[in-house]
């Protein structure tokens, strides 16, 4: 075994997933002439890159055994106070954007210190701190508003080569990172550790609080450049930017085979099956078919998954 | 006598209003090895957390070197060179051989990164002194109990420990894992490194401690150095009173009546021997060998957990698709190794998990009766003397071996007809296990047969009306009345295996 597949703990779901994304690929070329085009090809990458970030938030998260249901209102909140202070000069967007970050990161570590040390569920202290910070957005605005540099706007849209755009090299480099991270630095040793097992972590002399906060902190950091971009792709600030995101960040990270119960899985499978169910919707639209059926195909999708890493698990 | 490494004074701790220990004098001593005994519940695990940092003294102090010392977790008493193999395990399945015996102490580059190379060279370098031999790289998923436990103890000993503690570390090895286990203690107490050792089998501390000190009901009862000891003077300090025998008379071979569990031609998975086994009401039979031998898997074949090619029939009657329900359903129940995996709920009550269990006798009006679980808990915790401050207390409160009794109580709670047991007594007590041989043979008289799987060979010895010793899958020889003898059992099960310790799957 090579040290790359050790790195990516590359597992037979991954290759499943690569499967699935040939097959419905295929049936995309078939359903319409359209499909493989630069323009279709650039449009499906923008559409997963918001979710590509929250789902690899989530994967950490989830490998640490716990989970992070804030997202709807932290997208929202971070969403609207960063389009009021971006401004139209650079200097105002830098000082906008690195302020972003850092509140997205404190509200993270302030989440993770809330788990850490009430030891309380995190299903319910993030529920909780989402709605709170969703309350929070509405009061500073009730309809999308603010603005963002042109500039800034026009990298959002840049493509290289007509079918790259910025956003997926910047995905794929989150990826890289935070898969860096987990293999070569003790904070993912300690993600692992605590996710199969924090009893045992903890009289290992694993620091289970710190790990917890930090954890929770780079959930909020990703989170903050999630909802940056789509200031950018947007052009506006919009309280509701982040509704139905708490749960769609869970299901590529479930799909790809993390476990729900944490110690197990990585980020590779998130970054496959975020993919898998771009590609998935996109297809869908060009058969024309409803997206509510989308909903259930990916409900069913979940399932299967789910159901095959149990057996997986029982043999 | 030298002075202590490390010391605790006056220790007393309290869980609520339950007073677990009391004043408690306790010295390690370089170069000593204390063997540290009592009933199950009598306060040695906690008083080995109470030193490391992860139970805070009610009272008392930590010394270190002399020095009064406060751990405010097991990260500072292991900086302090205070290594521990805790009684539960501290191995982690997700990670593997070597992020486990590092964890906390993975070699960093000049950046801070996880130095992958060298972690992997370290921990193959580690497992090649203590001659443990295992893939670095191995999740800690796919190995044996017994496995686990030796990455455990090379875990403890990945950096220069001054003091080792050792709560139960035997209680999963085998006969010769445990010799190794015993030199390389040797060892490490000729270097000067102070051990405590704490087994609930009394011939291991007499093998290996220099000292002892026994606690009963938060006290010490009695300490000094081992010469001074016997075995009849342990277990009167433990228990308070003369032990009578061990083992209750065996009711010799049941040659008579017709087989409740027939095994014929029984393969387990990636096993290329077969069995056949006729199990008849009233005996009690052993499955000997080493560990990797195949006893377990055997087991669990039968019982429905685990593949096998081959035919099993109950009372005759042809048994096919096998599942733990149906097994069950048909009175037959088994006791397996692990205890999480025995469906122990471990933060329910001990009430609770009666019910879990139980739900066929209980759940006649649909509901659970709780009072009814109560009671039958209530009686269970009696016979069998579980050290317990009230049913409703969580299972994990309770001590190792209290968690182990009330495991086989709950097995005995469905009247089985046939009982395959693996490693029932780990990490009981004497005085207790004692009880449970006597139930046992009860229930043999009564007409339960039984398997019983044992590392222990004194207690194949002690029990068994017949003994099958077993070898890479394939039963090797019977034993049978007299001929039932450590040596006899060691020499066929080791026969034809080289030196050296390899554990392997079991
Ligand atoms: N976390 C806890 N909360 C409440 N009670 C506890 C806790 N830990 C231990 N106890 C109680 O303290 C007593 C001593 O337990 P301990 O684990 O130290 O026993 P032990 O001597 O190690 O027994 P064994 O031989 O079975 O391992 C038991 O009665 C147990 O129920
Ligand atoms: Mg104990």
């Amino acid at each position: 075994m090579t040290d790359f597949a050790r790195a990516v703990r590359f597992q037979t779901v991954h290759l499943a997933i690569i499967g699935l994304i040939a097959a419905i690929f295929m049936v995309g070329v078939f359903a319409s002439d359209r499909f493989v085009t630069v323009l279709n090809i650039a449009n499906v990458q923008d559409q997963l890159v918001a979710l590509a970030l929250v789902a690899l938030a989530q994967t950490v998260v989830i490998l640490s055994g716990g989970i992070d249901l804030s997202f709807a209102g932290l997208l929202g909140l971070l969403s609207v106070l960063f389009a009021t202070f971006a401004g139209s000069d650079p200097a105002t967007f830098a000082a906008a954007y690195v302020g972003i970050l850092v509140l997205g990161t404190a509200i993270g570590a302030i989440t993770g210190g809330i788990v850490a040390f009430s030891g309380i569920h995190p299903l319910i202290v993030t529920l909780a701190t989402s709605t709170i910070m969703a309350g929070a957005a509405l009061l500073h605005t009730k309809q999308p508003s603010g603005s963002v540099p042109i500039f800034f706007e026009d990298i959002v849209y840049a493509r290289f080569f007509d079918f790259l755009p910025w956003g997926t090299l910047f995905v794929i480099a989150a990826y890289l990172l935070v898969g860096f991270v987990l293999w070569r630095t003790r904070f993912g040793i300690r993600v692992y550790a605590i996710g199969d097992d924090e009893r045992a972590a903890t009289i290992s002399g694993v620091p289970v609080r710190l790990t917890k906060v930090l954890i929770y902190a780079l959930s909020g950091f990703i989170v903050a450049l999630a909802a940056i971009y789509l200031v950018g792709r947007f052009g506006v600030g919009d309280p509701r930017a982040g509704i139905g995101f708490d749960l769609r960040s869970i299901t590529p990270v479930i799909v790809g085979g993390t476990l729900l119960a944490g110690g197990r899985g990585g980020v590779l499978g998130t970054f496959l099956a975020v993919i898998l169910l771009a590609l998935l919707a996109n297809v869908l639209n060009f058969l024309n078919v409803s997206n509510f059926y989308l909903w259930i195909v990916e409900g069913v999708i979940i399932v299967v998954a789910v159901s095959l890493f149990v057996v997986r698990a029982r043999s | 006598m030298a002075d202590p490494v490390l010391a605790a004074r006056g220790m007393t701790k309290l869980f609520g209003s339950n007073e677990v220990l009391r004043n408690i004098d306790f010295e390690v001593i370089a170069g000593r090895n204390i063997a540290l005994c009592g009933e199950n519940g009598a306060g040695k695990s906690t008083l080995i957390k109470l030193m490391t940092g992860i139970y805070t003294p009610s009272a008392g102090h930590v010394l270190l070197d002399g020095e009064p010392v406060i751990f405010a977790g097991p990260k500072e008493a292991i900086a302090a060179g205070i290594a521990v193999v805790h009684q539960e395990f501290s191995t982690i399945s997700a990670l593997t051989v070597a992020e486990n015996v590092f964890l906390e102490k993975e070699p960093r580059d000049r950046l801070g990164l996880v130095d992958r190379r060298r972690l992997r060279r370290d921990c193959a370098d580690l497992l090649q002194q203590l001659g443990i031999d295992l893939d670095p790289d191995t999740p800690l998923e796919r190995l044996s109990v017994a496995e686990a436990q030796m990455v455990e103890i090379a875990k403890a000993l990945r950096s220069r420990a001054r003091v080792l503690i050792l709560d139960e570390p035997t209680a999963v090895l085998s006969h010769r894992e445990i010799d190794h286990l015993f030199r390389i203690l040797r060892d490490l107490r000729n270097q000067g490194m102070g051990l405590v050792y704490v087994s609930h089998r009394l011939d291991e501390i007499f093998e290996v401690c220099t000292d002892i000190c026994v606690l009963k009901d938060g006290d010490v009862t009695s300490a000094g150095p081992i010469e001074d000891y016997d075995h009849d003077r342990v277990v009167a300090a433990m228990v308070g009173r003369r032990l009578g025998e061990l083992f209750p008379p065996k009711s010799g071979p049941a040659t008579g009546a017709a087989p409740v569990l027939s095994l014929r031609d029984l393969k387990v998975e990636g096993s290329a021997a077969s069995v056949d086994l006729d199990l008849r009401p009233g005996e009690i039979v052993g499955l000997s060998g080493l560990v990797g031998s195949g006893r377990t898997e055997l087991a669990l074949a039968i019982f429905g957990a685990a593949r096998g090619a081959g035919t099993v029939a109950l009372s005759g009657a042809n048994y096919r698709k096998r599942t733990p329900g149906r097994s069950l359903a048909g009175g037959l129940a088994m006791l397996t190794e692990d205890r999480k995996a025995n469906g122990l709920f471990p933060d329910a009550s001990v009430a609770w998990n009666f019910a879990a269990s139980t739900l066929g006798k209980g759940a006649r009006a649909l509901a659970l009766s709780p009072r009814d679980e109560e009671e039958r808990s209530r009686s269970v915790v009696e016979r069998f003397s579980v050290v317990v401050d009230h049913v409703g207390q969580p299972i994990s409160a309770l001590s190792g071996g209290n968690q182990q009794k009330v495991l086989i109580g709950r097995l005995l709670e469905n009247a089985p007809k046939i009982l395959l047991l693996d490693e029932p007594t780990r990490g009981v007590d004497v005085a207790t296990k004692a009880e449970i041989y006597r139930t046992l043979r009860r229930l043999a008289r009564d007409g339960v047969a039984i398997l019983v799987i044992s590392s222990e060979l004194i207690e194949v010895v002690g029990l068994c009306d017949r003994v099958h010793v077993m070898r890479d899958g394939a039963f090797v020889a019977e034993l049978l009345g007299d001929a039932i003898t450590e040596d006899g059992i060691m020499a066929v099960a080791a026969a034809a295996t080289g030196g050296g310790m390899r554990p392997s799957h079991d």
